[in-house]
């Protein structure tokens, strides 16, 4: 049997056991405690914003201070928990589960991913800690004033980038593990719903992150080095700032949003004895979310003053998406229907999801008309319509599944009591906090305010109404805390399927073993209720051959190599750009991947069956690049817009045609030879194959010193602080340059992979994503070829 | 008992007279009225919506919970693809029907109306500067428009992005550096209406306020008139020469658009009914406070603190300030919304 079992002794063992481990199980319990930490670490802030705000013209905080206080409240619960603990804390340790694996379909990158997470929520906070202080602009950053604030927005946005870049490797891997490793006779449509919430999820994730990077980058290129596109002194538009940033924080709502409804939906199964009504209406409504998801985003930007049919078409989707969203919560309701209800805390919280979600989706119906939405936007009213989705619905949704996998994940059973004190008090704060947050709407109290004078009726006596029940929240976050201690130090032992769950992760122990199940799996899958179907059946499950057993090793160079990647960022955030540290870190993070790359994955080399028949590195990246394909498309599509609308008009002297087409031959040339490459190791010609990834290689060098070279003149004769169609040049093709130094890089892990003869026929995933992703490259510069160089 | 009512309707007028009620509903001009017939439809449909939700979740509780000692399994049913087809069907319809309305009511706000009265609006951290460019006169963080005349609010700002929102007449409209938003309404009843920015724009964004004043034709075209004709008074010459020394070089005082605006413009100071863009009431124990100390009132404010001025020059100051108005029109004893 290839489980290392090493018996765990003291902290340093511990601490080094989680530093090194690509267990999902374990990474999925980081993910979960890290976000629901950033929980109520979030909830602490907005207690602090609730007695600031208890009695009119108070002084508890300053205006800077509550500022601070209120983005880091906002990026926090958004960013670091609504986000993360729904999808890759409880996604992490139970969908390899649900699925019959026995780990993720990249667990080094999984590993990778946690600790860059990590990374950002460090970085956010720590700029509290500097000359700066926290950013004060809200999670949203809007144009100009994130370019003029404290330095805390460096950090803001160096936190963005890099948990984008860890989300993003995590919502690939959610794809390649759901197409590749699901057991064996579970089709698509025999996938438990919450594995299919987490698909639709990181699909949307995947496709709109684009704009919230962009956003986020150029914010930062405008603080560092004063390249703008949203300058109006130079004829840039702030406006754009806000399309790009919509683009990605609206449909990130379902983002926040999905994988509950999958979780809330499990857990009305189980706990009324019945199956999913309508589970393919579900899974369709769930794709028409993510559809219509990315078709709404202009809905918070009503207020602009753009053209009234733009507003039309945004009011009429974002309209149209209540219908998909409403018919999640009547198959919720038809499950419990007629059920045998096992009235135990997750689903309390599932019966308390359903209730606030229908109001948050009422006042979402009224925000979607228009001219009620120019008095709404920006008021209480929608502070207590988001706090109703999220805080309430989502929110509601992560503690039902931290009440319902509980004993899976922990291994010990919880005080029912205390879980349903926590309910109720959740439940009465709740609405004692956010429903006079709604008349404050209608009184006209716009969000984002300090303070607030005395002499407006109603607004003093609603907004203590609203602490206080801040406070009974608080009172409520408590009693949750003591519960979880109660339960890890003296709860009772959990049994296997303490719920009578019917999805294969409670088939496992409490907690699982390192290697999940030490049964064979039997290949049919009647429905997404394994377990159901196979008592009925009486089918017997027998135990696997150990033999057959193989688990990724653990490894040092995930954590190293988030942690350098880190330490770059904070370079970048910290000091002037470009400096002597971030080169530093740079170069280790790139010997971390190195030694990454020439590490054994399985200490066995074993075949791997995929579902797919395609290898997991080939699966994650070709999502990947869905991610990148979006980044181009978006920023392409600004400078479109600057371009058309005759803001950006390129400089007398633009960069030459004839080198970009040199460029473009050695470019165009070098996807031949990878691809040649990657043929000839198929045929197991190893002596050309390494030729011909030498040669793609160089080839990528040439084109790099010659754009080098290119960007060096051109920088001499216009300037990216005073044109816009140079800022745009730069920011495109300079983009489009790393692109090729991450591509070529990865040729490189591949090339020596090869000399130290790590590459065989049929394992060979770096190679196949590195190729991959050199193609993208490619393709990428056409575009820009024509767009830049002939137009 | 009578005795009770009485002193209790007293205290409610004095209270209604003291506080501002502000609220997005309140008819007090065009652009509230015209969306009003929305609520009404909404609210149908959302009760109707809440009924039946709620409801079945109510009756899944009471009727479903599992007694005790239940045995066996509840019938396993796996969906009803009408039933499913019909609650998809009726919300689409919901939704129909209130976009259509939504439409109709976008294209009535936001269209043009002819004859409209221009105001240049522009948003500075932390006040608002009003000019009307047709009548040659400007005003800061206080509008005066006319009630039954329609308005056409050319909003913008100089630095970062602020919203113009006045619940109580209409929906909001962002000032956006660089670019015009047009915001155009009728303002209907006269009134004291609070004024808000509505999109965070640093320390003191809740600290940047303005009014509205609504008032009748006749006294909107009287106070025209007279500023027009507008030589700032010198209630106090003392005072006029402390202003000249230590104010002029950011704020003018003729009530028309001077050729760089700094700070906000004073020529109708005495006029105003709050100070320091609406957060406090114009008198002048609070004109000194703020001459003092303006980031006490208002963190972040570019206005430099006078903490050097002795008594007599403050209150020659102020003398000269208040003193600074047309005289003939009275704003403060607007009903206030």
């Amino acid at each position: 049997m290839a489980i290392a079992t090493k018996p765990k002794t003291g902290f340093w063992a511990v601490l080094w056991d989680l530093l090194t481990t690509v267990d999902h199980k374990k990474i999925g319990l980081l993910y979960t405690a890290t976000a629901f930490f950033a929980f109520a670490l979030a909830g602490v802030f907005s207690l602090l914003i609730r007695t600031q705000l208890a009695v009119p013209n108070n002084q508890f905080l300053t205006g800077e201070q509550y500022n601070q206080i209120l983005t880091l409240h906002g990026a926090t619960m958004l960013f670091f928990f609504i986000i993360q603990a729904g999808l890759t804390g409880f996604g992490n340790f139970v969908v390899p589960l649900m699925l019959g694996a026995r780990d993720v379909a990249l667990p080094r990158v999984n590993a990778f991913s946690y600790w860059a997470f990590l990374g950002a929520i460090v970085l956010a906070l720590m700029s509290y800690f500097f000359p700066g202080g926290a950013p004060s602009v809200g999670w949203t950053f809007y144009y100009p004033f994130s370019a003029q604030s404290g330095s805390g927005v460096n950090f803001y946005m160096a936190a963005i980038l890099l948990l984008g870049f860890s989300s993003l490797l995590g919502n690939a891997n959610f794809i390649a593990t759901i197409y590749n490793l699901r057991a064996q006779g579970m089709s698509l449509w025999k996938m438990p719903i919450y594995v299919w919430s987490v698909f639709a999820a990181s699909v949307l994730n995947l496709f709109s992150l684009a704009g919230l990077t962009a956003a986020t980058l150029l914010i930062l290129l405008d603080r560092k080095i004063g390249l703008t596109w949203f300058n109006p002194d130079i004829g840039g538009d702030p406006v754009l700032f806000q399309q790009f940033f919509w683009f990605y924080s609206h449909p990130t709502v379902y983002v926040m949003l999905l994988p509950y409804l999958g979780i809330l939906a499990e857990v009305a199964s189980t706990f009324a004895r019945k199956p999913l009504f309508g589970y393919k209406q579900m899974v369709w409504a769930q794709m028409g979310i993510v559809v219509l998801g990315t078709m709404v985003w202009a809905h918070h930007m009503f207020t602009v003053g753009e053209s009234t049919i733009f507003q039309i078409a945004f009011a009429f989707f974002t309209a149209l998406i209540a219908v998909p969203t409403g018919v999640k919560l009547f198959n919720i309701i038809g499950t419990l229907w007629g059920g045998h209800l096992q009235m135990k805390t997750p689903l309390y919280w599932v019966l308390g999801f359903i209730f606030n979600f229908l109001l948050g989706g009422i006042t979402g119906v009224m925000l979607s008309m228009t001219p009620l939405d120019y008095q709404f936007h920006d008021s209480y009213f929608v502070v207590a319509h988001f706090h109703n989705v999220l805080m309430a619905g989502s929110g509601f949704g992560a503690f039902a599944g931290l009440y319902y996998w509980w004993p899976k994940m922990t291994g010990r059973m919880y005080d029912e009591r205390l879980g349903r004190l926590h309910f109720w008090l959740f439940l009465v704060g709740y609405l004692l906090t956010f429903l006079p947050q709604y008349v404050l709407g209608y009184l006209g109290m716009p969000r984002r305010y300090y303070t607030y004078n005395a002499d407006i009726a109603g607004w003093p006596e609603l907004n203590l109404l609203s602490t206080i029940g801040a406070f009974i929240l608080g009172l409520g976050g408590l009693v949750w805390i003591y519960a979880m201690w109660k339960s890890l130090r003296s709860g009772p032992k959990a049994p296997d399927n303490p719920w009578g769950g019917y999805t294969l992760e409670w088939l496992t122990a409490s907690p699982p073993k390192a290697h999940n199940f030490d049964v064979k799996l039997p290949a049919e899958f009647p429905s997404e209720r394994p377990l159901y179907d196979w008592a009925k059946k009486g089918v017997e499950l027998k135990p696997e051959d150990p033999s057959h057993i193989h688990l990724p090793n653990s490894s040092f160079w995930p954590f190293y190599s988030a942690a350098t990647l880190f330490a770059f960022f904070v370079s970048v955030a910290a000091l002037p750009v470009p400096n002597l540290w971030m080169w530093v870190f740079l170069a280790l993070f790139a010997y971390g991947l190195v030694r990454w790359a020439l590490e054994d994955e399985y200490s066995h080399p074993v075949e791997h069956h995929t579902v797919s028949g395609k290898s997991n590195a080939w699966m994650g990246m070709a999502w990947f690049i869905v991610s990148e394909v979006g980044l181009f498309a978006i920023l392409i599509a600004g400078y479109l817009y600057l371009r058309l609308s005759g803001a950006a008009t390129p400089p007398e002297e633009r960069p030459a045609l004839w080198l970009a087409l040199l460029n473009t031959f050695f470019l165009v040339s070098s996807s031949f030879t990878v691809h040649f490459a990657h043929h000839d190791l198929r045929r197991g010609r190893f002596n050309p194959f390494r030729f011909g990834l030498l040669v793609t290689i160089l080839l990528g060098v040439l084109f790099f010193l010659f754009q080098a070279w290119e960007f060096y003149q051109f920088h001499h004769h216009s300037s990216w602080q005073e044109n816009l169609w140079t800022a745009a040049f730069f920011t495109i093709v300079g983009l489009h340059g790393l692109h090729v130094v991450i591509g070529g890089f990865g040729l490189v892990l591949a090339y020596l992979q090869a000399l130290r003869g790590k590459i065989t026929l049929h394992n060979h995933g770096t190679l196949e994503a590195a190729s991959m992703y050199w193609h993208l490259v490619d393709a990428v510069w056409l575009f820009i070829v024509t767009i830049f160089y002939i137009w | 008992m009578k005795r009770v009512l009485m002193a209790l309707s007293l205290w409610g007028l004095a209270l209604a007279q003291e506080v501002h009620r502000v609220a997005i509903t309140h008819p007090g001009g065009s652009y509230n009225q015209e969306v009003a017939f929305l609520f009404p439809w909404v609210y149908f449909f959302s009760f109707l919506v809440f009924l039946v939700v709620a409801g079945a979740l109510a009756y899944v509780v009471l009727k479903f919970r599992a007694k005790p000692g239940q045995e066996g399994e509840p019938p396993q049913i796996h969906g009803n693809d009408r039933l499913e087809v019909i609650w998809t069907l009726i919300p689409l319809a919901i939704v129909f029907i209130l976009f259509g309305l939504t439409a109709k009511a976008l294209i009535q706000v936001n269209r043009p109306i002819p004859g409209a009265m221009k105001v240049e609006v522009t948003g500075y951290q932390f006040w608002w500067d009003f000019h009307y460019p047709e009548l040659g006169l400007r005003n800061s963080n206080e509008l005066i428009l006319p009630a039954g005349v329609p308005v056409e609010l050319e909003i913008t700002s100089k630095d970062v992005i602020h919203s113009f929102w006045v619940p109580g007449l209409s929906g909001k409209r962002d000032a956006i550096p660089g670019q015009k938003t047009l915001l155009r309404f009728t303002p209907k009843e006269p009134g004291n209406y609070y004024g808000f920015c509505a999109e965070l724009c640093g320390a003191s964004h809740s600290r940047m306020l303005f009014r509205v004043l609504v008032v009748p034709k006749e006294e909107f075209d009287r106070f025209v008139e007279a500023a027009k004709a507008y030589t700032p008074p010198v209630a106090d010459a003392q005072g006029q020469q402390v202003f000249q020394q230590n104010c002029a070089a950011c704020h003018a005082v003729q009530g028309k658009m001077p050729p760089a605006v700094i700070g906000p413009e004073l020529g109708f100071a005495g006029n105003r009914t709050s100070l320091a863009a609406g957060i406090v009431e114009n008198t002048p124990e609070n004109l000194k406070a703020w001459i003092k100390d303006p980031t006490a009132l208002k963190p972040g404010a570019k206005m430099p603190g006078f903490p050097q001025l002795s008594e007599g020059d403050l209150d020659a100051l102020v003398r000269y300030l208040e003193g600074l108005k047309v005289e003939g029109v009275d704003f403060k004893a607007l009903p206030k919304f």
